[in-house]
């Protein structure tokens, strides 16, 4: 027979109060220790996290700063901020992340308006980010995103406030006491995007990838009450800059031809848009079809070096100037 | 909600709370309601799959006492058996076998769409011993709450232990209560438990997950590592579990039976599956199966190594079902086992014949560990058939493998051995040296007569590995499914 896990098998004696206080003191104090190295190899690490370019920015150093998903990070890759400072003579600030819509954008912008200033704000935006709590609400819980956030008392504050945006509290005890950055997987590794790597790149297209792709990005199905509710968010995000004296720009980005025809309900989605945006002042620029031929995409829909260099001397770059006109004209 | 997520962290000091609180005559009814809420939580189905055995594991012992006469006891007996035995069959089974009968006649196979829900297996099996025990007059039948609170007890409802209705009833009674160093004990199991499944399974899961995915595509080195990872994943899964679930218990003054003895220090296929892995299964097997197929202990002896194989079988087909998929593939692993025990058997008069002739060699620390790996390597082929989809990819996994060992140091210099990879090996051998250090006298037991500063190094090390390398939020156990 086999043994019983029984009391004869258990330590002698109760442990003493006094004990078990000093063990969970102890223990604390540990944990501390563990959290701030890991904190400290965190920033370290540091590179593509939005909050960790904020912190590192001059306050008041910043012309425009760009928000958005992943259609907007190549804008920031490898040397390219350098080459809009270059092209435009104004200072961009990259904080777009993969994978997240308008209520982290949001977020992200009133973290920056928190500390920070800019003359203005592009927004880029992307239907699928409209569609689905899987790039909003839950993208804070992301253990992969706040493993590489720096903590910043700020930053946790605001966070706070956003859980009445639907945020989940996890996502701020996670943020305030640091567990997903002591258990990161990755802690030794830079915080890159891999795909930053594939920059210089222009395979073939392949109709999979692409269907597999729209899957992914559209994980719901349509939904007007949801895509009403994100687009209140970029309302919000609007009021926001501009409360802060910063005027804002919403894009589409360009993706290719063939990935676009697969956009689900992309009519309804810019009939939205832009009766969202009719009140706010803004203006509204719809790339999507400005470079359609796969060569200037280092993936199914991402822009390559020659991509984002095209986009940034034929759109860009002019209209950054065309605002900066029309902000002279009207001061 | 599984043990490793944030909402069990916060549904165990809830129960604690109420347990402790509450007069002693309502803590079977509070933790019955806190195991029927835990079991809901994997769905309405399942909680009426629980309700299902509950019910018939009730009326049928309760019905067993009525009747004086033997041929309607045993009447009672068969209907009872019978129907947990067809319940557990047709849902792990019936779309199965349509499947299998469509593909011979060649027509459209009809589905039922059933599956059996999370630790069917294990309450199934615990009801089928407890009626049994009942006929036996091992237990009287218990009440209605009791007959619940055993099959649907929380903490081992997912995995086991499949604990005897004679060793847990008379501990779900009025004086239900924990005592301090059951408390202490429960604690360290739970921790030890949690540090075997999200630290040390759940970092070999990735590397096994994606060799078994297409076998035939991944390269022989990289399947021979993750068979071997698979071993120590198992093993630390459910073992895992069992902690975790004996440590719960004893947080509730319930003591539950050892499940698993250092499985991989077995020097035989016998020992490794009788005393070692999975007691509580083997025990039952034992009990309910191979004795009364055996008959007496000086049945024939081809009598004997027939019931072993049909034992080995039944466990075979009792593991099928959510883990893995129900396929054939399960029965050969039942059967390649129950051939090894088989064998051994045979071979048994002969080992004795050695070790009177060479006491020394045979009894030497060198032949130990031959015997002890040779056993490992034995077990480990038949994981291939347990862990992979079909019979025809585990066939490939270990011809691959063969194929390839001639090469094996020539391809262990070329192998892209990743940090993961490091991780692993360095986490089988932390285990297999505790498992060692442990043989003889229990690390807990050795915890308890350490200074305190040691044993407090010890806990904080655990935490510290939870914390630094443990993969949360994978969630799920292996044998939950089973």
């Amino acid at each position: 027979m086999t043994r019983r896990m029984t009391q004869t098998d258990a330590p002698s004696g109760p442990p003493r109060p006094a004990r078990v206080v000093a063990f969970v003191a102890l223990g604390l104090l540990l944990y501390a220790l563990l959290y701030a190295g890991a904190e400290r190899l965190t920033r370290q690490m540091a590179y593509l996290n939005p909050v960790h370019r904020i912190l590192a920015a001059d306050p008041d150093g910043q012309d425009w700063i760009i928000l958005g998903a992943s259609h907007a990070m190549p804008l920031g890759f490898q040397d390219f901020g350098a080459q809009i400072t270059e092209t435009t003579g104004l200072r961009f600030l990259n904080l777009a992340v993969q994978g997240t819509g308008p209520l982290y954008h949001r977020f992200i912008a009133d973290r920056f308006f928190a500390s920070h200033r800019a003359h203005g704000v592009i927004v880029v935006v992307d239907s699928f980010g409209f569609y689905a709590a899987k790039w909003n609400e839950d993208r804070f819980a992301d253990t992969d995103l706040l493993a590489r956030t720096p903590f910043d008392p700020l930053t946790l504050r605001l966070l706070a406030r956003h859980m009445r945006h639907g945020v989940d509290p996890r996502a701020l005890l996670d943020y305030a006491v640091g567990f997903s950055k002591i258990n990161n997987r990755d802690r030794l590794s830079p915080d890159r995007w891999e795909a930053e790597d594939q920059f210089d790149r222009a395979p073939r297209p392949s109709s999979h990838v692409d269907r597999e792709r729209i899957a992914y990005l559209f994980p719901q199905p349509y939904d007007a009450a949801v895509l009403a509710r994100y687009l209140d968010h970029l309302t919000g995000l609007i009021r926001l800059a501009q409360a802060n004296g910063a005027q804002v720009v919403v894009i589409k980005p360009p993706v290719p031809a063939r990935f676009a025809a697969l956009f689900p309900h992309e009519d309804a989605f810019d009939a939205a848009l832009s009766a969202h945006l009719a009140g706010t002042g803004v203006t509204f620029h719809d790339f999507t079809a400005a470079l359609p031929e796969p060569a200037f995409y280092f993936d199914a829909d991402h822009l390559n070096r020659r991509g984002a260099t095209r986009f940034l001397q034929d759109y860009l770059a002019p209209l950054v100037a065309d605002q900066r006109q029309s902000d002279a004209a009207r001061h | 909600m599984g043990f490793t997520s944030f909402a069990f962290f916060l549904f165990v000091p809830v129960i604690i709370a109420g347990f402790r609180i509450l007069p002693p005559q309502f803590r079977p009814l509070w933790l019955l309601s806190a195991s029927v809420l835990f079991y809901a939580g994997y769905g309405l189905e399942s909680l009426l799959h629980l309700v299902f055995v509950v019910g018939v594991a009730h009326a049928t012992a309760k019905a067993l006492v009525a009747p004086a006469n033997r041929l309607r006891r045993k009447t009672v007996l068969y209907l009872g058996v019978g129907t947990l035995v067809a319940a557990l069959g047709f849902s792990k089974f019936g779309d199965f076998a349509l499947m299998e009968l469509a593909n011979l006649t060649g027509t459209e196979p009809l589905q039922t769409g059933l599956t059996p829900p999370p630790g069917f297996s294990f309450y199934i099996f615990m009801a089928i011993a407890y009626v049994v025990d009942v006929w036996r007059d091992m237990v009287r039948p218990a009440s209605l709450i009791q007959t619940a609170l055993q099959l649907s007890w929380f903490p081992k409802v997912l995995a086991g232990p499949i604990e005897r209705a004679g060793a847990i009833l008379p501990q779900l009674g009025d004086a239900m209560q924990a005592k301090p160093a059951q408390t202490m004990l429960g604690l360290q199991l739970i921790l030890w438990g949690l540090v075997k499944k999200v630290v040390v399974a759940d970092n070999l899961a990735p590397f096994v997950d994606q060799a078994f995915a297409i076998p035939a595509y991944a390269p022989p080195m990289e399947l021979l590592i993750s068979l071997y990872f698979f071993a120590f994943q198992l093993y630390c899964d459910f073992s895992g579990y069992t902690d975790m679930a004996i440590g719960l218990s004893l947080l509730f003054g319930i003591a539950l039976h050892e499940n698993f003895r250092r499985p991989f220090l077995s020097v035989s296929v016998a020992e490794f599956w009788s005393r070692r892995w999975h007691i509580s299964l083997g025990n039952w097997f034992r009990d309910y199966l191979f004795f009364p197929l055996t008959g007496t202990a000086k049945s024939h002896a081809m009598r004997q190594h027939m019931a072993l194989l049909a034992v080995f079988a039944a466990s075979g087909l009792w593991h099928a079902g959510q883990g893995y998929g129900v396929g054939w593939a399960f029965l050969v692993w039942g059967l390649l086992n129950g051939a090894y025990v088989s064998a051994e058997k045979l071979l048994q008069p002969t080992g004795r014949r050695l070790t009177k002739r060479f006491p020394r060699v045979m009894n030497s620390a060198a032949v130990t560990v031959l015997r002890g790996l040779v056993t490992f390597h034995l077990i480990l082929i038949t994981w291939a058939f347990f862990r992979a989809e079909t019979v025809g990819d585990a066939l490939t996994i270990l011809r691959r493998i063969a194929l390839a060992l001639p090469e094996l140091p020539h391809l262990v210099m070329r192998y892209p051995f990743s940090t993961g990879h490091y991780l692993g090996v360095a986490l089988i051998a932390a285990l297999l040296l505790i498992e060692l250090f442990s043989e003889r006298h229990p690390l807990i037991e050795r915890l308890r007569r350490a200074p305190a500063a040691l044993r407090w190094t010890v806990w904080y090390c655990g935490l510290a590995a939870l914390l630094v390398l443990g993969r949360w939020g994978d969630g799920a156990f292996i044998y939950q499914g089973f």
